[in-house]
């Protein structure tokens, strides 16, 4: 084989991988992308029950219910919906009522969610910055200092 | 005082640092030995200053200096001495000090290679190097400034983040950062050869102990990372294709490609302008990797630092040297000579297919970790790109790479012959087989890739082990022999099959995490809860106080089938300053697997939630890590690559052996 | 002073470092040419592996050729040699030595000059640092004690005070919290409780802290520090005549010598003097000219150039805690017309206005 034949060939291989690569990150984009939505998201972009995506929000207080064996409900609301939530496991450290939260799972029905994994912020001063980011845009966030005190 | 003299070392450093910078570049350009030599001068003097700012750091939090705002926020004068000092990287500040002490070290180890590196590759070096420092130490200097002082000082600190009170995240970003700044000196080399206009095998000889040194430290790095989100998040995961953890992986991938590439360079004179980018590339990924974890860009549980005035003075240096050094390529690489020609079907040809995969899997990798923010900055629209994304890219680009792996590994240089290489594999791939199958019959269900990936995980192991007594042992000769011939093997021979032995053992331990049991339930004292074979009766739960926290420990009796093995604890764990809880796993190692458990809260009925999961062989995913990096260690000690270790009789200054 | 000559004598050394090399007229040691010690180790290793039988001899000869081949492109290509004698290299050192001697001083004082602090004194003696050690060990028995038994009001009570001083003033009105929680009702500890809420809000009389004094007053009508905080209160709701009259009140229900009088009289002086030199300087170690200028600066500069919402929202606060509330009102709906186009903007600036009880502020 000659020099240019040669090159050519490794052109060949490289751009077979490469090609590969480009349909496996394109399948992968349109069949396991999440979507992160707020409560007042899944109504207003009326998501479809079976979706899977990431819900974030606050815990409602007062929602937070223990069943036997770890199931465990409660209620993510924003400033302008809330939306059910299903839970079987342990919840993080950092898990309480009033503070917020991002779950992965399945949308069950448009008031219901089943969470397969639960979130918290990973230490006091830390948001989930998807949450925050909601807050802000819906005019209930004023910065940690001020947030602090409200959820007492 | 010291702090003070700390902080001024710094400014001092950043004026050498300049110097470092313009005059042996001049000196090259002159050709003039007496403007290169301030190049190796220079650098030494800021490897002081810099290390002096450092000590001056640590005495500050080790006498609970709270003049200092860095310690306000990061140390408490209870806490124990060794998070006093892991605390000084324990945080934003004190990380980016550690890690231009690291990248002047690095400055100061090519410094004293005096005799190994020809005089105008170590000026341009050393000048590439000092601008990456010059960056830095403004970047130090004007944005996360370690010793800004508070008057009048506070009586107590902060205490730093309870995650980060952990033997594992004292050592681990040290360890990552060695690696992560050790791909500056092949970054800054390949720059130097571009300047320069002159690279060959010479050069490749030179960088690639440095290559090799980094990327062993970054396997260990990456390897304690791991482990260490293993058992103290409590998930029972240990990886979680978080970005941040994306963000050491593909320095990791890319660095594994160039360290393979410069053999080629060094044996064959062949891919020199490929070795060049690829050089540029990885310390460019590693810049990347700072700039992620450092700016505060990402959601993750690693991201301690949220400023977007830092954010932006990263992505000014990011741009400023991936984009100056690609221009620099752009403009030079051209004038390269061409390297030596080799058939397809030989050891370069499957280097060349290892790079082209590794270099792919890690783009896909790029694209998964920066899609999400690039679409967040674009359209607004919130996505995440989690595990299943990068199983499905990146696992069928790596499993070609490792089963061609002792294929490439038997071939001869130049031109190989494929059916002989094949042939002396024939009984690791039968043997490999027979073990798929074996583990198929025998399994209780699980997913069929799991004994695959076993079988894979073998022939990787046996083909390493092949590859060694191929080389000294054929029909007929005697043992003894053969021990030697083996023996006289050079090391970097030894070290590679170590190190592919590595890939496989911890192939291995990732396969068999599919037969991981995983149960969850509530329990009381005295009832039990059970994982496969494993079961785990609760004992009692009862307080305990430490100096800076309180725990309630769930003391657990594990049984394994029905035996007796021994205890565990797990605990709720209170930090009192911060407020904030964590959960500490109790774990037992039972032969290479492992007995997990986490508990949740004490429930209102006296009950407490618990997660127990048995993980078979799940040691050896960083035993096989610590095997890889041992092999580039030993790769290291080879005579031939160490720095200064020529074959004459003068004495060498030892510290210009890498990595000892 | 001494720190002066130190980082003089580091700069010394530092310049001496680097000057070195460029002093010594022969610097370059004969250096072995690394390139033919390369090649001629890789000829080694090439016969090497022809004794273990890994190379055919014919193939190690090929190999051999190959590298002697390159190595004598590699050395024929470098004829030129260093350049480091003659007048053009003596100009060069002394341009480099003049580099050297300017720039590493110049750069290092002037970063350090910006950057640093010399002039603050050295960590606390070594007895001051045992005595905090004591407080430090005995906040956190305190604390270990209140962990287990949270429901210790007096507990808490005493633990409040010692994180005050220690500046830890969210963990001051937690505790202080938790002490009026479990204890009985006390006028004291309700006004304690409001002043360390004025505290957090950088001396605005919250809602809260305002509930906190009523509280206090209903309980004892005569406790000084509520009855204070109330009437600045009513100065931050721009009720001055009421405040004027509270201060009043309870400066002549003070003896002479209670240690508040002197602030009281700061108050009164300034609700009575001219709105722009009003201050409270009773709390702030800065002047109320000082932070006047501040305010005004923020003023002008969100005037001119105009800024975010939470600049707008700092600069309403001010004004409400200087006591100018025409201003703070003013400055509500300047922030509205410059935010107009900004829907969280204008939430930010409503809740303030909200939480300053600006009434006629409201759109």
């Amino acid at each position: 084989m000659t020099r240019k034949q040669r090159r050519l060939s490794l052109i060949g291989v490289a751009g077979c991988v490469l090609a590969v690569a480009l349909g496996l990150v394109l399948y992968a984009m349109n069949d396991t992308i999440v979507f992160f939505n707020s409560p007042a998201d899944i109504q207003a972009k009326n998501v479809q029950p079976g979706t899977r995506i990431r819900l974030g929000g606050l815990v409602k207080e007062g929602s937070v219910q223990r069943g036997s064996d770890q199931q465990i409900t409660f209620e993510v609301m924003d400033a302008q919906a809330a939306i059910q939530v299903s839970y079987k496991g342990l919840l993080p450290d950092l898990f309480r009522e009033g503070q917020g939260i991002v779950a992965e799972g399945v949308l069950e029905s448009p008031r219901v969610f089943r969470a397969d994994s639960v979130l918290a912020k990973h230490d006091e001063n830390y948001m989930p910055r998807e949450v925050a980011d909601t807050l802000k845009k819906q005019g209930h966030w004023m910065g940690e200092a001020n947030a602090a005190p409200k959820t007492q | 005082m010291l702090v003070e003299a700390g902080h001024f070392a710094l400014a001092l450093a950043l004026g050498l640092s300049l110097i470092q910078f313009i005059v042996p570049l001049w000196g090259a350009r002159a050709n003039d030995p007496v403007l290169m030599a301030v190049a190796p001068a220079g650098a030494l003097a800021v490897l002081a200053c810099i290390a002096f700012s450092f000590v001056a750091l640590t005495f500050a939090y080790l006498n609970s200096d709270f003049s200092v705002l860095n310690v306000v926020q990061n140390s408490h004068s209870a806490k124990p001495l060794i998070y006093k000092i892991s605390g000084v990287w324990g945080n934003h500040e004190g990380s980016m000090l550690l890690w231009v002490l690291i990248l002047a070290l690095f400055g100061g180890v090519v410094a004293l290679a005096r005799d190994s590196v020809p005089m105008r590759l170590q000026a341009n070096t050393l000048a590439v190097q000092a601008a990456i420092t010059i960056a830095f130490l403004l970047f130090i200097l004007t944005t996360s400034n370690p010793f800004t002082r508070v008057l009048p000082a506070p009586m107590e600190g902060q205490d730093l983040n309870p995650l980060l009170q952990d033997p594992g995240l004292a050592i681990h970003p040290p360890l990552l950062y060695i690696g992560y700044v050790g791909f500056s000196i092949s970054f800054a080399f390949a720059c130097a050869a571009l300047i320069d206009g002159r690279i060959d095998a010479v050069w490749a000889r030179i960088v690639r102990p440095w290559t090799l040194g980094a990327w062993a430290f970054l396997t260990l790095g990456i390897a304690m990372g791991s482990y260490w989100a293993y058992y103290e998040l409590g998930w029972g995961g240990w990886w979680f294709w978080d970005p941040v953890e994306n963000a050491s992986l593909m320095p990791w991938l890319a660095g594994t490609a160039l360290v393979h590439s410069t053999v080629v360079m060094e044996k064959r004179d062949a891919l020199k302008v490929w070795t060049i980018l690829l050089a540029i590339l990885t310390f460019s990924l590693s810049l990347l990797g700072t700039f992620l974890v450092r700016s505060g860009v990402l959601t993750s549980v690693h991201s301690f630092a949220v400023d977007p005035e830092r954010g932006t003075f990263i992505l000014g240096i990011l741009i400023l040297f991936i984009g100056g050094s690609l221009t620099l390529f752009a403009w030079r690489a051209p004038m390269l000579k061409q390297g030596g020609l080799f058939a397809p079907v030989s050891r370069e040809g499957a280097l060349v297919l290892n790079n082209l995969f590794l270099a792919t899997a890690c783009a896909t990798v790029f694209i998964g970790t920066l899609y999400p923010l690039a679409l967040e900055v674009l359209t607004g629209e919130k996505i995440s790109v989690g595990a299943p994304f990068f199983n499905f890219t990146f696992l069928p680009l790596i499993v070609p790479l490792l089963l061609l792996l002792p294929l490439g590994q038997t071939l001869a240089w130049k031109r190989g012959n494929f059916l002989g290489t094949a042939q002396r594999l024939y009984a690791v791939f039968g043997v490999a087989i027979l073990a798929s199958l074996a583990m198929l019959a025998f399994q209780h269900g699980g997913p069929v890739a799991a004994p695959l990936g076993i079988g894979l995980g073998i022939y990787l192991v046996l083909g390493s082990l092949n590859e060694i007594v191929t080389r000294s042992w054929s029909r007929g000769t005697p043992l003894s022999v053969a021990w030697r011939k083996a023996r006289g093997l050079p090391r970097s021979t030894w070290g590679a099959a170590i190190a592919h032995a590595g890939v496989g053992l911890t192939v291995i331990g990732i396969a068999a995490t599919a037969w991981g049991v995983e149960t969850i339930g509530s329990v009381r004292p005295g009832e039990r809860l059970s994982a496969g074979d494993y079961e785990v009766r609760l004992e009692r739960v009862i307080p305990r106080v430490e100096a800076n926290y309180r725990d309630d420990v769930a003391i657990l009796t594990v049984f394994g089938s029905g035996r007796e093995l021994g205890t565990i604890e797990t605990m709720k764990r209170l930090y009192v300053t911060r407020g904030m809880p964590t959960t500490e796993a109790g774990i037992m190692t039972v032969g290479l697997g492992q007995v997990y458990a986490s508990i949740g809260e004490v429930q209102a009925d006296g009950s407490i939630g618990m997660r127990l999961y048995y993980k078979p062989l799940v040691l050896l995913i960083w035993i096989g890590s610590l095997v890889m990096a041992a092999g580039g260690g030993l790769s290291l000690t080879d005579r031939r690559l160490r720095i200064a270790a020529p074959a004459r009789a003068k004495a060498v200054p030892p510290s210009a052996v890498p990595a000892e | 002073m001494v720190i002066w000559f130190i980082l003089l004598a580091m700069t010394a050394a530092a310049v001496m470092a680097v000057l070195w090399p460029l002093s010594r007229h022969r610097a370059v040691a004969a250096q072995t040419d690394p390139d033919t010690q390369f090649y001629r180790e890789q000829v080694a290793e090439i016969e090497r592996d022809r004794e273990r039988g890994v190379l055919m001899p014919s193939e190690a000869e090929a190999a051999k050729a190959e590298a002697g081949r390159r190595l004598l492109r590699s050395t024929g290509g470098r004829g030129e040699g260093f350049a480091a004698v003659g007048e053009p290299a003596l100009r060069r050192r002394r341009a480099a030595s003049t580099l050297v001697l300017s720039i590493i001083p110049i750069l290092a004082l002037a970063t350090y000059e910006i950057y640093g602090s010399p002039q603050l004194p050295s960590p606390a003696a070594p007895a001051q640092q045992a005595d905090n050690i004591d407080l430090m060990t005995a906040v956190a028995q305190i604390e270990t004690h209140l962990a287990k038994n949270p429901q210790d009001g007096r507990g808490w009570e005493v633990i409040a005070p010692v994180y005050l001083r220690m500046g830890r003033i969210d963990d001051a009105v937690k505790a202080l919290e938790a002490a009026i929680r479990y204890q009985e009702p006390d006028a004291n500890r309700f006004a304690n409780y409001g002043e360390v809420l004025v505290m957090t809000k950088d001396g605005l009389v919250s809602a809260e802290a305002q509930g906190a004094f009523e509280q206090a007053v209903k309980l004892d009508p005569g406790s000084p520090k509520a009855r204070f905080y109330l009437a600045r209160a009513a100065a931050q709701d721009g009720q001055v005549e009421k405040a004027k009259a509270a201060y009043t009140e309870l400066l002549s229900a003070s003896p002479a010598d209670a240690p508040w009088v002197d602030a009281v009289k700061q108050e009164l002086v300034a609700l009575g003097a001219p709105p722009a030199e009003a201050g409270q300087g009773a709390t702030s170690g800065i002047g109320p000219e000082a932070i006047a200028g501040m305010v005004a600066g923020l003023a002008s500069r969100l005037e001119a150039q105009g800024g975010s919402a939470e600049e707008w929202a700092r600069l309403m606060r001010s004004y409400a805690v200087l006591g100018q509330r025409d201003k703070a009102v003013a400055a509500a709906h300047r922030a509205r017309a410059a935010l107009a186009q900004d829907a969280a903007g204008l939430k930010t600036i409503d809740t303030m206005a909200q939480e300053l009880k600006l009434t006629d502020a409201q759109p």
